[in-house]
């Protein structure tokens, strides 16, 4: 017999029944799983045969965010050598890199897992494996550069917040990830205002992102965008500054193809975001407005630039707060991307408008579904 | 028209009376368990608020401003502190008025709506739409189209929320949160993704 399985199996009784650890039965079962398929089998109606269950869910989206995370850090030590004026090689940019991100995705997966046993015991609910992703997503959209106790606060807020009192992964109304990074980005703004490598290098040089990026003396804002490193190739390799993973177009584009080859994003969602992007976009370009700046942008930056590509694939795809149905999907996808271009471009207040645009639909998910399926309702024939 | 329809969106999303000054909470709370219930009280607040405002002006302007009763021979006499009473008393009217064309014509939503329908004459969202009017000198026309916009504002959110709450029927909250403590914190989460409309200037 497998020696790990002999393990558990002669643990079980501590935690189940009457067993001296009944309390932490969530964990137990929560480690077994992560090791072997679960042996309980349904025994009432209905019966449904998937090979996905929700951990195997959940480890593919951890699949697909490799590419963004490798290069996240691979980049995260890059722009921090550019910064001191220096140009690493690989594997000291990696290192580098590594030494920024691993505490970042250390504090956030050892908080929110805290919380999530915490609910878990207290509750007598199972440990869910959607904070798998939740935890890596969350660090993925913070600058590298935040103090580590705001990754603690925010994870807390959006554990906490924007799910556990819901009653865990499925429950939740919001995107946890977003909601924990919305509220570090409304409490602590500085920290989050896109420049980064300002604080903690010696001979402080700042870096903007591409979207703070504005054309000044009547020359175009692509112009301006080149001149400041922010070429379109650069945007969509992603060798530019910004949050840990979502400067490379590419990667996300890899992340996004695997997740819907395996059918664990939904290609409406992320379909409708891109062509709302595009068609909002060249409307802005067309109006006379707004002369040199992110409005004359064109869509392919819109597209490659901030945080768009990696919101619409790993965040707007979150089957617990997109809408349900088909329709529902394109029109939630298409306000995204529309809402994403108008923010840039209308608020000043804001730089990027990718994260809320896609909690602001999340608002308004379960209002988008009702009116689909009543439309649909409305056009059944009445029952004779 | 453009300084209207930029008033209207203004009122709907960036100054939305409900998630960005927080007017009118009780009936949001209360009546968004379903969405039916929740349109129909949406619908009744936009109508309200569409005939108080502009009333309100022309008594506020006509009567109580300072100086408005200079036709009387009275150029020196400010009523203006009568304005809070005077709105409610208006408001009251005209709810009482919406009140009976609701009950002849769709009993149903009468019934659903109860005892929400005559607390529209105090639901905050009203009487703070005609006093902002008279803070922001708004013309008579831009206090049709601010009225009719924050009603809209506060229709969108309810029945959003009612959406949404009857999406987190499923939900599992925790004993103490249920019913009312988790429709405050959904209404917080709501509120904090309207933020991203704030600092737009139209």
């Amino acid at each position: 017999m497998n020696p790990l399985k002999k393990l558990f199996d002669q643990n079980e009784p501590r935690f189940t029944g009457t067993g001296k650890y009944k309390k932490f039965a969530p964990l137990f079962e929560a480690t077994k799983t992560f090791f072997f398929f679960p042996s309980p089998k349904t025994l009432v109606m209905p019966f449904i045969r998937d090979h996905l269950d929700l951990k195997r869910y959940m480890s593919f989206v951890l699949i697909a965010l490799l590419p963004v995370l490798i290069f996240g850090i691979y980049n995260t030590g890059f722009q921090s050598g550019l910064a001191l004026g220096k140009e690493f090689g690989l594997v000291k940019s990696f290192l580098t890199g590594l030494s920024y991100v691993l505490p970042i995705i250390i504090v956030s997966y050892g908080v929110g897992f805290f919380w999530e046993i915490l609910f878990a015991v207290i509750r007598k609910h199972k440990i869910s494996e959607g904070f798998l992703v939740t935890g890596i997503l969350f660090p993925l959209t913070l600058p590298a550069t935040i103090p580590l106790w705001q990754v603690a606060l925010g994870i807390s807020f959006g554990v906490i917040i924007g799910k556990e009192v819901f009653g865990g992964t499925g429950r939740n109304i919001l995107n946890p990830a977003l909601t924990a990074r919305a509220f570090i980005f409304f409490s602590y703004p500085i920290s989050m205002s896109g420049n980064i490598w300002v604080a903690n290098t010696v001979d402080g040089l700042s870096s903007a992102t591409a979207l703070a990026v504005t054309a000044i003396n009547g020359e175009s804002i692509s112009h301006a965008l080149s001149t400041a490193g922010f070429s379109l190739s650069n945007l969509f390799l992603g060798f530019v500054p910004g949050s840990i993973g979502e400067t490379s177009a590419l990667a996300c584009l890899l992340g996004a193809f695997f997740l819907i080859l395996t059918r664990i994003a939904n290609f409406r969602i992320i379909l409708g975001g891109i062509t709302g992007l595009i068609i909002t976009a060249i409307l802005f370009y067309i109006i006379p407005e707004g002369q040199g700046t992110w409005a004359k942008a064109g869509p392919l930056y819109h597209l490659f630039a901030g945080g768009f590509l990696f919101g619409i694939c790993f965040m707007a795809t979150d089957p617990v707060s997109a809408p349900g149905t088909n329709a529902g999907r394109w029109t939630f996808g298409i306000l995204i991307g529309f809402l994403t271009v108008t923010i840039r471009v209308v608020n000043p207040a804001f730089v990027e408008g990718t994260m809320l645009a896609i909690l602001f639909m999340n608002v308004f998910a379960p209002l988008v579904d009702h009116l689909v399926i009543k439309y649909k309702n409305s056009k059944r024939i009445p029952n004779v | 028209m453009g300084d209207l329809l930029s008033l209207f969106i203004n009122s709907v999303f960036i100054g939305n009376i409900l998630l960005a000054y927080f007017l009118g909470m009780c009936s949001f709370i209360a009546v968004s368990k379903n969405i039916e219930t929740a349109t129909g009280l949406g619908f009744a607040v936009i109508f309200v608020l569409t005939v108080t405002s502009p009333v309100n002006w022309l008594i506020y302007h006509g009567l109580l401003a300072p100086g408005a009763l200079s036709w009387a021979g009275l150029p020196d006499l400010d009523l203006s502190f009568l304005k809070f009473i005077t709105f409610i008393a208006v408001i009251a009217a005209i709810v009482q008025a919406v009140e009976m064309i609701i009950d002849k014509y769709s009993p149903l939503l009468y019934a659903t709506l109860g005892v929400f329908l005559p607390l529209i004459a105090v639901n905050c969202a009203i009487l703070g739409t005609s006093l902002f009017m008279v803070e922001r000198n708004y013309t008579l026309v831009e206090s049709i189209v601010f009225g009719a916009g924050s009603g809209t504002g506060w229709m969108l959110a309810i029945v959003s929320i009612a959406a949404i709450r009857k999406k987190t029927q499923y939900a599992d909250v925790p004993k103490g949160l249920e019913g009312f403590g988790i429709t405050m914190i959904i209404a917080g989460l709501m509120a904090m993704t309207f933020m991203m409309f704030s600092g737009i200037t139209l």
